[in-house]
């Protein structure tokens, strides 16, 4: 007869028979959940492929007008989260709170960052009228299908910006119930699907990167 | 009471199990153990929640009913009878959005698979019990968005929403689709919920080659909501944007597509109606066999098909654009694919008729609605098979024959099987028993209303009459006529239905915890059941439909609670020696 | 319950050093294949999509954990992979092969 499970704790619901149960219920249902977001953004990318099938030449000229430099800091800033959350997790797993309140401190602060170059790279484009869609006012790239590259762009970057924020506010949810000790080596559950989530933001942004700034 | 054991062999372990018969009359249920409206409505139980859905699926039903009785009224007479034209098309265009995103997507999973899917698993709950009780909101709040349209112009692109029209129509198009977007996280989330669920909630004993058919239904559902609802989602949002910042990604003016609108809509909306059927196809699996008293024949042919559907259904989506435009290659590609689509669910067919071979076959109401859905379906698939050539389609697309071709399987299968579901459990739900007679003639009265109105469909639209038309020219008169007398019909069979299950609730007789002899699990709990379903943790030795077994070995369960099983699916119950 | 109480992976701080340092070595290597290195067009978006998805490998298998977990999870991130590759291939077989709109007219 088994020896019953040593991760009984106060965090199990009811309806669970130990916490190994619980937190792998936890995990599947979180990946259950990233399989939607990655079709939800693979929408967009079947956008962005037929149209950069009809129109090679307007991706690239339209490209030029995105800031590579930007664009890698960026991508460098949010690789650069991706690791603080995954330290998060590992201190909560080694009942470091400290180590946990930290690496979330620095997530958010990265992700701060990430938004706030996103935000001059959008207040740069709408000084110079590159608009999404029939807004498009642009004098420098004439070419007659333009719109639809910045619509596409606008609604790729705008979409997972929108990610970046609620994981923002994710994560901070996450530190104040750090700072009330919640998390433990028992129990992380919360941490580690926040990181889950917080890794998929950061892999979209592997792809939209050099598909929308490195096409030269 | 009778202690058994069940033996080890190999590595298998062993559990000390004892019978639990449910007992009659409880006096602890869900129902009353917490009371009053406000605890139904922050309930996270499952139960409560299923039964929620299912009020707000048939208030929704019952709308769309209402508008549809409108529309066929309409078409007594070739001109205009009694509303115009404007008025027509908003009609039959909430008539469609209701009826698809409200009623039939939401109504077997989240209503009564709600109530049903942890029973059958021996859970105490669905694995998320607080994001089941947030998708139930989200589903609110996507009708409010909807209502707030009807109020303000309403809509009349359609349920399809197909651009150009859409980006250009003076209704409320934008309030509809940002209310589906947020129905479609409702319908995301019950998915997500139900996946974890299966896998990783199943009592002792359940094994993937014993989960009940219901269940492997409601998992390739699941699987098909959770891959193609993401694309609505995406779709939504994109027309959305396309009316607000005119994006240009639809308008063929601005160098876009507005066919490229029908590959995302498709890509959800053909797999949405697997969503739709899959569901309906589970109840069918338990009811046939509860009412044949036999195994069901070809156990894994049915489990393996439901997945089938759900992949296949994915490659077809092109068949909707065979007219629109769309490449000849395409074209080719997915009228062969979409002929494959049948042979799965022929598969089902054949094997639902091979358990009735022999069976000793009860003829209660649940059965007879499973006779008629084997009927409509049929002829709803073969039709669909028809349409799905190249050559026939062109003649008949936005025809009535694709009007009757849907409603034969969404109403003559997806509804039919609900009814089917609702008339089985209703007993386990609400521990009242229904009027039989009363029940039998509101299914005679459903099967002659629904054959009244559809097949003449089926005639008028190969002559040619198309669908969405608010005149007609006279030849069709008769067709449409007998149509609108059947609505009618369907109309009143509808009613007594409301009726008869109104009045159970209020004086029917006290259901007995297993009325049918059912072998499944949810029947081994108290009708209605007690709030965690069981009150011990149930043990299955035997599939769900091992009728040939007798029933004390389907009413074991954990002798002690605390003898430890971590995860279900490790343990297998080899035998068990009653003693 | 023999194997059950399962130890939930924990991975050393070098070890994610050691990714996210691959990470950014790549983030470098594809700006600079892009910018500096010209390579003929069907290509270079094979050099692109190629580091991407070493990065995206990378960040699912060590910071997901992906490498450590279950089977089924890794099945399920393929599988929306391969679904939406499906969707793609599909659709592009329409918008890639439009000549004329109804051959014969
Ligand atoms: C054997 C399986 C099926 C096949 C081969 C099939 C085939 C088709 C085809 C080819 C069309 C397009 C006709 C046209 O517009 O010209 C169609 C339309 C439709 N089918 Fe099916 N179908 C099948 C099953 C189902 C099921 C199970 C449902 C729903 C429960 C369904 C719901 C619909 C709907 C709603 C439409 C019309 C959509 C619209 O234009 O508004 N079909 N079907
Ligand atoms: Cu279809």
């Amino acid at each position: 007869m088994a020896n019953h499970s040593t991760t009984q704790t106060a965090h199990v619901q009811h309806h669970f028979v130990d916490g190994d149960q619980q937190f792998d219920t936890a995990k599947l249902g979180m990946w259950v959940f990233l399989v939607n977001e990655i079709l939800f953004f693979g929408g967009l990318f079947m956008a962005y492929i037929v149209y950069r099938a009809w129109y090679p030449e307007l991706f690239t000229e339209a490209a030029l007008e995105l800031n590579t430099f930007w664009g890698a800091v960026n991508t460098i800033v949010l690789i650069g989260s991706s690791l603080t959350v995954a330290m998060a997790i590992r201190s909560a797993q080694k009942n470091q709170t400290k180590g946990l309140k930290i690496n979330l401190l620095i997530t958010i602060g990265l992700a701060i960052v990430f938004m706030v170059i996103k935000g001059f790279e959008y207040s740069h484009k709408f000084h110079l009228g590159i608009f999404p869609g029939q807004f498009y006012s642009y004098e420098g790239l004439q070419h007659a299908q333009a719109p639809i590259f910045f619509s596409i762009y606008y609604m790729m970057t705008g979409i997972h910006a929108l990610h970046v924020i609620i994981g923002i506010g994710l994560m901070m949810w996450i530190y104040v119930r750090a700072r009330r000790g919640e998390f433990g080596s028992d129990y992380y559950t919360p941490v580690e699907m926040t990181g889950l989530y917080w890794h998929l933001v950061d892999l979209i942004w592997i792809f939209l990167f050099p598909l929308l700034y490195l096409i030269e | 009471m009778a202690t058994a054991e069940a033996s080890p062999s190999g590595n298998m372990k062993t559990l000390q199990v004892k019978r639990y018969k449910p007992s009659e009359n409880p006096k602890k249920t869900y129902l009353t153990e917490e009371k009053g409206l406000w605890s139904w409505l922050t309930t996270v139980d499952h139960k409560k929640i299923g039964l929620m859905y299912l009020g707000s699926v048939t208030f929704f039903f019952l709308l769309g009913g209402a508008l549809a009785l409108l529309l066929r009224t309409e078409l007594l007479t070739p001109a205009k009878t009694f509303i115009e034209a404007d008025t027509y098309n908003q009609f039959f265009t909430l008539h469609g959005a209701i009826m698809v995103f409200f009623v039939l997507v939401p109504s077997i999973p989240a209503a009564l698979g709600n109530f049903i899917l942890p029973m059958q698993l021996g859970a105490k709950d669905v694995a998320f019990p607080k994001l089941n009780l947030t998708s139930f909101y989200i589903y609110v709040i996507g009708a409010v968005f909807t209502f707030i349209a009807l109020a303000n112009n309403g809509l009349d692109t359609g349920w399809t929403f197909y651009t150009p029209y859409s980006t250009d129509s003076t209704s409320s198009v934008i309030w509809v689709t940002l209310g589906v977007f947020i129905l479609g996280f409702s319908s995301i989330l019950t998915g997500t919920n139900f996946i974890a669920t299966i896998h990783k909630m199943r009592a002792p004993g359940i094994t993937w080659g014993k989960l009940p058919l219901n269940l492997w239904a409601l998992y390739a559902t699941s699987i098909i909501q959770i891959l193609a609802t993401p694309v609505l989602a995406i779709t939504l949002l994109l027309l959305t944007m396309e009316r607000v910042l005119g994006m240009g990604i639809f308008d063929a003016s601005m160098g876009g597509d507005p066919i490229l609108f029908q590959h995302f809509f498709w890509f959800y909306s053909h797999p949405a109606v697997y969503i739709m059927i899959v569901p309906g196809f589970g109840i069918i699996s338990e009811v046939i066999t509860t009412f044949s008293k036999k195994h069901i024949f070809g156990y894994w042919a049915i489990a393996l098909s439901s997945l089938a559907i759900a992949f296949i259904g994915f490659l077809v989506w092109g068949h909707h654009m065979f007219t629109s435009g769309q490449s000849g290659v395409a074209t080719t590609i997915f009228s062969f694919l979409t002929f494959l689509v049948g042979i799965p669910t022929g598969i089902k067919i054949l094997n639902w008729v091979a358990t009735l071979y022999k069976g000793s076959i009860e003829m209660k109401t649940p059965m007879i609605y499973v006779f008629i859905f084997l009927f409509l379906f049929s002829i709803g698939g073969f039709t669909g098979i028809m349409l799905g050539s190249l050559a026939a389609d062109i003649h008949l697309h936005d025809t009535y024959y694709v009007v009757a071709h849907f409603h034969y399987v969404m109403m003559g299968g997806t509804l039919i099987a609900l009814l089917a579901g609702i008339h089985y459990w209703w007993p386990k739900m609400t521990g009242k028993m229904y009027n039989e007679f009363q029940a039998k003639i509101g299914a005679a009265l459903i099967f002659i209303g629904f054959n009244m109105t559809f097949l003449p469909q089926f005639i008028m639209g190969s002559q040619g009459m198309p669908r969405r038309y608010y005149n007609y020219i006279d030849q069709f008169t008769i067709f449409h006529q007998t149509s609108t007398l059947g609505s009618y019909i369907l109309g009143v069979g509808f009613l007594l239905i409301a009726w008869y299950l109104f009045r159970s609730l209020m004086s029917g007789e006290k259901a007995p915890s297993n009325p049918w002899g059912s072998r499944g699990l949810e029947w081994q709990a108290t009708s209605p059941p007690d709030l965690h379903n069981f009150d011990h943790t149930p043990v299955v030795i035997h599939g769900p439909y091992d009728y040939h077994k007798p029933m004390e070995e389907f009413q074991l369960g954990l002798a002690n609670s605390h003898n430890g099983h971590g995860h279900a699916e490790d343990i297998d119950v080899e035998k068990v020696s009653a003693h | 319950m023999s194997g059950q109480n399962h130890e939930h992976h924990v991975s050393s701080a070098g070890q994610l050093w050691a990714v996210a340092a691959g990470l950014f070595i790549l983030t470098i290597l594809t700006v600079v294949m892009a910018k500096f290195v010209a390579i003929p067009p069907p290509f270079d978006v094979i050099v692109a999509l190629s580091i991407a998805l070493v990065k995206a490998f990378l960040v699912a298998a060590f910071f997901m954990n992906l490498y450590w977990d279950t089977k089924f999870n890794a099945m399920l991130l393929l599988m929306a992979v391969a679904f939406f590759i499906l969707m793609v291939s599909i659709t592009l077989l329409d918008m890639l092969y439009r000549v004329d709109v109804v051959p014969s007219f």
